[in-house]
């Protein structure tokens, strides 16, 4: 690694807990100012406070044990995670649900993934945790936000589309047709701020990932040119998550004799 | 009499738990026009959406041509079968981008013709210079004309209309009406039209159709009907 003359301080379990002080504060401003948000913001940070290490630890363990199943299994939790919290932001839930997105986020973050640390870096092993674990997480991490978009937007549209899907059918398009321009408006929705980012990144906010490469000592340049490779590995994984998952979505709304199911609504 | 180009057969129709058609028997003859009459309510809308599959019935059996519906691709049947709703729904851009749909969705096969598309504008009531103006940009009564129009397109053998005229002004709907006439008698198409009002039955003409309650009361040709109209 590139190593520029930067010594790591190592944070100990009292720099910690000293820097809760940062969240003391922002509770008393809270308190002063009636926000009544104190509450919030210390189990917020105790949260993040026990998620994070906990999390910490578990790497940790990976990392050392480095066993392929494991690493693998730790991105398949991942993926389960997501495709539950995407869930159960619905409104319209249904059992099939969890499992359409688990498949459409393996699918976008896999080949993306797979492409990228394979083909592109060749890491070696071709499990090696240190380039899997961070790039499965931003990836899937992203692929959830566009999934919730898409789901909400695809259920939306087709609502306020009814009767405009009905002309298209009684003209003897079929379902897919008819809910066509839905299935796009859903995906884009998905795609914006993915998009948005991209364009702005750097210049309002320094992505998460970077600024950790850049304090744990790695050179900036180097960090830049993973947060290229990133923010495109998000941008695709996030087109096939969402392609997939209105694709499919849109069915449940149908017969299979294109027909608008009026319950379903 | 022509023969049958749609019957219905003990049609029942039920929709969470309450019905709403029930025992229809019906024969709608080709080539001829046919007015579904009711008040509010009375389940026209329910019977006129079995017609084309957009719904389907809970029991009985319909024919089109003598061959079951089920036994006929959906996709065919409602190109034979074209639909004009209540409030005319108007696709994005010109005039002619709605009028080409059903080729760009490949439910025809080959382009329309330019002079084509005008026959069909015209035969609808709309002059041919309305082919490049912006559709969201007419008025109601001649966005409802595009939508008669467009399910031209498709050349069906019969055209379904659902109160065509309840958006529109009484001249604009007359017109409409004339139009719809015109229709039937240039271009042979089946007309099944359902209507409130008396007035759009008695000009339309044809067979009378009165539901009440999702049931048939009355069946009539128009000249009869209105003699002793005093009933509805
Ligand atoms: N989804 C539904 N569930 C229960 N009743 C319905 C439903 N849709 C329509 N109806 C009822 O069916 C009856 C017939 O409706 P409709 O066919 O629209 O009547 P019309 O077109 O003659 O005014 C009405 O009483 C209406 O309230
Ligand atoms: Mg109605």
């Amino acid at each position: 690694m590139e190593g520029l003359n930067f010594n790591l301080i190592d944070i100990s379990y009292l720099d910690l807990i000293i820097s809760l002080g940062l969240i003391i504060v922002a509770a008393g401003i809270s308190k002063w100012q009636g926000m009544y948000l104190e509450g919030d913001l210390i189990v917020g940070a105790v949260r993040t406070f026990i998620q994070l290490l906990a999390v910490g630890y578990i790497l940790k363990y990976i990392f050392a044990f480095d066993r392929w199943y494991l690493i693998i299994f730790i991105i398949l939790i991942m993926i389960i995670i997501a495709s539950l919290t995407v869930t159960q932001r619905q409104k319209k839930r249904t059992i099939e649900l969890p499992f359409i997105v688990g498949f459409a986020m393996t699918a976008g973050s896999g080949i993306t993934v797979f492409v990228v640390t394979q083909i592109l870096l060749q890491i070696k092993p071709w499990y090696e945790p240190h380039y899997l674990i961070p790039l499965a997480g931003m990836v899937i991490g992203n692929s959830m936000n566009g999934s919730t978009l898409a789901i909400d937007r695809i259920d939306s549209e087709i609502k306020s589309r009814k009767m405009e899907i009905e002309a298209y059918l009684a003209l003897g398009a079929t379902a897919r047709q008819a809910a066509g321009a839905s299935i796009r408006a859903a995906m884009r929705a998905a795609m914006i701020p993915t998009i948005n980012s991209m364009m702005v990144v750097g210049i309002v906010a320094l992505p998460g990932m970077m600024t950790g490469q850049i304090l744990s000592g790695t050179s900036p340049l180097i960090a830049v040119k993973y947060q290229i490779i990133i923010m495109y590995m998000i941008a695709l994984s996030v087109a096939i998550s969402s392609y997939l998952l209105t694709n499919i979505r849109f069915n449940r709304y149908f017969t299979s004799d294109h027909r608008l199911k009026e319950e379903s609504l | 009499m022509n023969k049958p180009k749609i019957e219905l057969h003990k049609i029942e129709k039920i929709k969470n738990g309450i019905t709403i058609l029930k025992d229809i028997n019906l024969k709608f003859s080709s080539g001829k026009r046919h007015i579904l009459i009711g008040p509010s309510g009375a389940g026209k809308t329910t019977l006129l959406r079995l017609l084309n599959r957009m719904d389907e019935p809970t029991f009985g059996e319909i024919l089109y041509d003598g061959k079951n519906f089920k036994d006929i691709p959906v996709l065919d049947l409602r190109r034979r079968i074209g639909m004009v709703f209540q409030i005319p729904i108007i696709f994005d851009g010109s005039v002619k981008d709605n009028l080409t749909v059903p080729y760009r969705l490949r439910v025809i096969p080959s382009p329309i013709k330019q002079d084509e598309l005008i026959k069909i504008l015209e035969l609808s009531g709309l002059q041919s210079d309305f082919l490049e103006r912006k559709a969201s940009e007419l008025s109601v009564g001649e966005k409802q004309r595009l939508t008669v129009a467009r399910a031209l397109i498709n050349k069906p053998d019969v055209l379904l209309l659902d109160e065509p005229t309840s958006a529109l002004d009484h001249a604009a709907g007359i017109k409409l009406l004339e139009s719809i006439k015109e229709l039937n008698e240039v271009l042979g198409l089946t007309i099944i039209m359902v209507t409130h009002q008396l007035e759009y039955a008695s000009l339309l003409g044809g067979r009378i159709i009165h539901l009440v309650n999702g049931t048939i009361v009355r069946e009539q040709e128009s000249e009869d009907f209105f003699l002793n109209s005093e009933i509805i």
